[in-house]
């Protein structure tokens, strides 16, 4: 497998046509979707073996490479998302709790959340959504004593409103640990809970969760149909599954600037702040090979989901993929 | 109905055979479907485009008649999503009066169907689905029965009212029809004011008026079509808001202001004809005086 030193301008073009070569070579054939050098160029592999960014490797071994990938990233990979997305991703993580909307009450599952930032904005909405239904069932009750209405407040203080509860499921330990620790910096302490566990065999019974949410998470797992089916399997009847995911750009101007950007500036960065070159190659590599947004949607609806969806983030850099369990 | 077959038939032939039977089975159905449903009634369907396709169900335990009742063959197992999103709004509207016309009434309707609260997510936020969903479900409501009013006048059962008497009593039932929401109803109409749900509100609002006259008997081709629906129209939106701030027991005041406008609205009717024929009158009289004074000043004569 071939492995990349990053020249100016042409590398990412010469490495795909390396990698090309390279599998017409072993394989025989290659299937290109024309849609330009390497965004979408999906190469056919043997069985028992998938991509790790643009090499191709056993199944096997992609979930030890990925597991190592972010064991190595872990300490730095809130700040590594802020440099990288130039702190957009708190804004594409806003927009998918808001296209949420959870009721008090919802339980969600947050696969591959390692770092908890899906969790605490979910349990921020819930309280704020809370405090608003407090106020509303106060406006209606005009007669209520002094004590009545601090105990309205007081209640649930202890636990989250509702009953809202939220699941940070993660593969690697590194990541959880980094998350818990955050979690009692930031003050979040309840209806909180870490599990590790893989996302293609969720340690979790059937219907279960009302909202299953995989954000940045779905591209690593080495058999995303079985990802899909677990979700679809731990939700309960009319649950929702959301999916916040990297997506091909379709502008083809802007995706020009989007690649020099992905391969020139980010490994860079990676190298800089977090003194990991390889990984964030990796991470930029594993963009491009994952699916754009049709053909998950597709593979979203063949896992069950109806009433699948889609939504482009900033012109497609990033989608939110949205299905029912019904 | 082709919006729902193209979400599923066109793909790429390399996907597994499982996705082209859902779609072959999703075409049978909707084939079916259509030979064998009825035309759709007006008003219900308005404002829904599609006819109800299918997809299998995960859980047979949740089967029950289907909402737009499409005939013995259809399988209890088989649900589309319309019909399932049509079930979750009924059971929300129970949860209005506490809830409010919004998102959570959806979900706590959902809730009571044994659904997660996620299901919620399906609609709006705002609350416009369920709110659209009730008013044509109250429209079809009336025009079940007019129809029923129609067919005793028919068989001779029921005396055939007055034009002004008929009006009144639609409106007056049709409004009684609000009463259980009243208090949140206001908030429903605001909502139905906003830019995206004016389409599917006046559509609704024109249905309903043209239902009304179809049962009064109105036959008018010509701009009489037009005038007396934006008549109704208007006499059932000021009804409505006078309704909202009325305190009075069993909404008297209400009615009273109905029974003034239907009157108004009927000498307006009147008085029309009678500037037309003044008028009329007017211009030949004049005519009359020109022609005299033209005699008198001895213009009129042939030298």
């Amino acid at each position: 497998s071939a492995k990349f030193t990053p020249l100016p301008k042409m590398a990412a073009s010469i490495g795909a046509v390396v990698c090309r070569a390279l599998h017409s070579r072993r394989h025989g054939k290659f299937l290109s979707i024309g849609r330009g050098l390497f965004s979408g160029a999906r190469c056919l592999v043997a069985e028992g073996e998938t991509h790790f960014g643009f090499q191709t490797v056993s199944e096997t071994e992609k979930g030890e490479k990925v597991y190592h990938v972010f064991e190595s990233v872990a300490k730095k990979y809130d700040i590594m998302n802020d440099s990288m997305s130039l702190g957009i991703h708190r804004l594409w993580k806003d927009i998918l709790l808001h296209q949420m909307n959870p009721y008090p009450g919802t339980q969600l599952l947050d696969v591959a959340g390692g770092t908890g930032d899906i969790a605490f904005r979910f349990i921020n909405y819930v309280r704020s959504q809370w405090e608003h239904q407090i106020r509303q069932k106060l406006k209606s009750h005009q007669n209520l004593s002094w004590q009545e209405i601090s105990k309205s407040y007081q209640e649930e203080e202890l636990k989250l409103p509702g009953g809202s509860q939220v699941v940070v499921c993660d593969i690697n330990k590194e990541m959880l640990k980094v998350g818990k620790q955050k979690a009692q910096h930031l003050g979040y302490s309840e209806g909180l809970s870490w599990v590790v566990g893989n996302a293609e065999e969720l340690p979790f019974n059937d219907s279960k969760f009302d909202v299953y949410t995989i954000a940045f998470g779905i591209r690593n797992v080495t058999h995303i149909d079985q990802a899909l089916q677990e979700a679809y399997r731990v939700l309960k009847p009319g649950g929702r599954f959301l999916c916040l995911e990297f997506s091909q750009v379709n502008n083809p101007l802007f995706s020009r600037l989007y690649d020099l950007y992905s391969f020139q500036v980010i490994p860079v960065l990676g190298e800089i702040i977090a003194g990991d070159w390889k990984s964030y190659q990796y991470l930029v590599e594993s963009i491009r090979h994952f699916p754009a947004q049709e053909e998950f949607k597709a593979m979203i609806e063949d896992a069950g989901f109806l009433k699948v969806e889609y939504r482009n983030l900033t012109s497609g850099i990033v989608a939110i993929h949205s299905g029912f369990k019904l | 109905m082709t919006l729902m077959v193209s979400v599923s038939v066109v793909r790429c032939p390399l996907y597994p055979a499982q996705r082209a039977f859902h779609a072959s089975a999703l075409l049978r159905r909707v084939s079916d479907e259509q030979k064998q449903e009825p035309p759709p009634s007006s008003s219900q369907q308005r404002f829904e485009s599609h006819p109800p396709g299918d997809q299998p169900d995960q859980e047979p335990q949740r089967s029950h008649h289907s909402y737009t009742d499409q005939g013995g063959e259809e399988s209890e197992d088989y649900e589309s999503e319309e019909q399932l999103q049509q079930r979750i709004l009924t059971a929300a509207l129970e949860f209005v009066p506490a809830h409010g016309w919004t998102g959570d009434a959806i979900a706590e309707g959902a809730k009571a169907l044994g659904l997660s609260v996620a299901a919620a997510g399906m609609f709006h936020s705002d609350g416009s689905e369920l709110i659209l969903h009730f008013v044509s479900q109250c429209n079809s409501e009336l025009s079940n029965l007019l129809e029923e009013q129609q067919k005793l006048v028919q068989l001779g059962q029921a005396e055939k009212k007055k034009t002004d008497q008929f009006l009144r009593d639609a409106v007056e039932a049709r409004l009684r029809m609000l009463i259980p929401y009243i208090e949140k109803w206001p908030q429903a109409v605001s909502i139905l004011l906003l830019p995206h749900n004016i389409p599917s509100s006046l559509n609704l609002l024109t249905s309903m008026v043209d239902d009304m006259w179809h049962y009064a008997g109105d036959q008018s081709t010509d701009i009489n079509w037009y005038t007396r629906r934006t008549v109704l129209a208007g006499i059932y939106n000021t009804t409505e808001l006078v309704m909202m701030q009325d305190s009075s027991p069993d909404f008297e005041e209400t009615w009273h202001f109905l029974e003034n406008r239907i009157a108004d609205a009927m000498k307006m009717g009147i008085t029309a004809k009678q500037v037309q024929l003044t008028g009329e009158a007017l211009v030949q009289g004049l005519m009359g005086a020109a022609v005299t004074i033209k005699n008198l000043a001895g213009l009129n004569q042939r030298r």
